[in-house]
């Protein structure tokens, strides 16, 4: 045997995780248009009927193969714009206007669909199991109410990683302080079932000019769970010089291939007593830039890592196995989960070596910096 | 069939250091809740539940019960009290092995 340990890629899975998945904002389906969204190695074509349902179908027609969401809503169902074939939101062919009749078997895939909290989320089972309500992420008491700001909702494209790389942050405790800038000084998980949750306290860096978790004048007390494999709820509290803000965050992602994905994420702001609409949409704006920012901290390290199945971790790093065995019940027939992948598991996290180090480190860079000013200031 | 797939046995290895080693039984103090448990420090815990000891947990019988709960992922504060006793008494070893 060799002494060099080796990295296993492994290989990753063919298929799309079971579960609930969040295409976006209800309201930006509801204009009586056809809308693409790509998922799930293909293209959905997601519309609203007369009746205000969103509809959710596979965006190829089984007649030829048009492009449904190049078609048109008629009435309630989108028509393919190749032959008109008119499709239901049951996956049922409705009508074919040249047609004596409608073959027996024209029947499309269909997504069972949901409004949760102004979102609208998608049951994708490569088994063809009914959709299991039960396990929708909970309601938001008061948002999309006057007591919170409008949801500020954001789409990005991940090229080049498996979405498995965005669900190990939730055990990563050591990123925030090298990805994000933040000193993460309580860090905790607590799998169970189809949730997957990480507790984290974390106070900004003075040695980075870092947004979001990276200001030195904010602490954060967050609470982030994941409902099913591509849907988290992060409550957060921030407090920025003694005023506290709550903010929703909401992360979700619909896997497009097998190394892409779309990273979707939303912010709503409890607005803040005595403060003006206009003030708190600001507040809003400023805490989505800066999450936003977060997300593009960590795609620029999955863009450039490699795929890791034996992750070698030292004592300060968070349970890495135990959330990608909790994240493989979704990948496996519901008849092939193992009791291990859904039992309750919970992890504290040790940050109190990692703290005492990182802040002899920013001491240093803080001391570096003042001399470099000094003499930049002597030079001049 | 597991879907991410190692190319190494010893990923199997690794899967079983991380996840099953050293991990020693403690019964809460209160209720029939047996769970594993394994510390890598003072302050590093891990706690393995069973679906049994998870519904033997009167706590979260209880918190079950409560509608929409995030308290729900919270820990039980009396199974936790009875794992601080069970280090106290020497039955829960401190220290890692090697990162596990």
């Amino acid at each position: 045997m060799t002494e060099t340990r080796m990295l296993d890629q492994g290989t990753t899975p063919i298929r799309f995780a079971r579960g609930w998945h969040c295409l976006g904002l209800a309201s930006d389906f509801a204009d009586g248009k056809p809308h693409a969204v790509p998922g799930f190695g293909g293209k959905l074509v997601v519309w609203q009927d007369s009746e205000g349902e969103l509809n959710a179908l596979d965006g190829y027609c089984r007649h030829m193969g048009g492009d449904l969401t190049q078609g048109e809503v008629k009435g309630d169902t989108i028509a393919c714009p190749f032959h008109d074939w008119r499709w239901g939101g049951d996956g049922k062919c409705k009508a074919i206007p040249y047609a004596r009749r409608v073959p027996l078997r024209a029947r499309t895939q269909r997504y069972e669909t949901t409004v949760r909290n102004g979102q609208l989320l998608v049951w994708h089972d490569p088994e063809g199991s009914a959709a299991d309500h039960d396990i929708l992420p909970p309601e938001l008491p008061d948002v999309m109410t006057d007591k919170y700001t409008p949801w500020s909702w954001h789409t990005k494209e991940i090229n080049g990683s498996h979405c498995r790389e965005l669900i190990d942050n939730v055990a990563d405790m050591a990123h925030f302080y090298y990805v994000h800038f933040a000193f993460p000084t309580s860090f905790r998980n607590i799998f169970d079932g189809h949730t997957a949750t990480q507790f984290m306290e974390s106070k900004g860096r003075p040695d980075t000019s870092g947004a979001g978790y990276g200001d030195e004048n904010s602490t954060l007390k967050s609470v982030a769970t994941y409902y099913g494999p591509a849907y988290m709820i992060n409550w957060l509290e921030v407090d920025y010089k003694g005023f506290v803000t709550e903010v929703i965050l909401i992360n979700c992602h619909i896997p497009t291939g097998p190394e892409t994905f779309t990273l979707q994420y939303g912010i709503s702001v409890r607005k803040p007593e005595g403060l003006d609409d206009k003030t708190c949409a600001y507040i809003a704006e400023r805490y989505t830039e800066s999450f936003g920012e977060g997300f593009l901290q960590d795609v620029a390290i999955w863009e450039n890592k490699v795929a890791v199945q034996n992750p070698l971790l030292c004592e300060e790093d968070g349970p890495v196995y135990q959330l990608r065995r909790w994240y493989e019940q979704f990948y496996v027939d519901v008849a092939d989960v193992k009791p291990e992948m859904v039992d309750r598991f919970e992890f504290e996290v040790d940050t109190t070596k990692a703290n005492e180090y990182w802040h002899a480190e920013v001491a240093e860079n803080l001391a570096k910096r003042a001399s470099a000013e000094a003499s930049a200031s002597a030079d001049a | 069939m597991a879907s991410f797939v190692p190319t190494s046995e010893e990923t199997l290895d690794d899967l079983r250091h991380y996840t099953e080693d050293r991990l020693v039984e403690v019964a809460c103090l209160d209720c029939l809740a047996r769970v594993r448990v394994k510390k890598n420090s003072d302050h590093q815990t891990s706690v393995q539940w069973t679906a049994e000891a998870r519904s033997d947990c009167q706590e979260f019988v209880r918190r079950d019960q409560r509608p929409g709960g995030r308290d729900v992922h919270k820990p039980c504060a009396r199974l936790m009290a009875s794992i601080d006793d069970a280090v106290r008494a020497g039955d829960v070893p401190v220290g890692a092995y090697d990162g596990y």
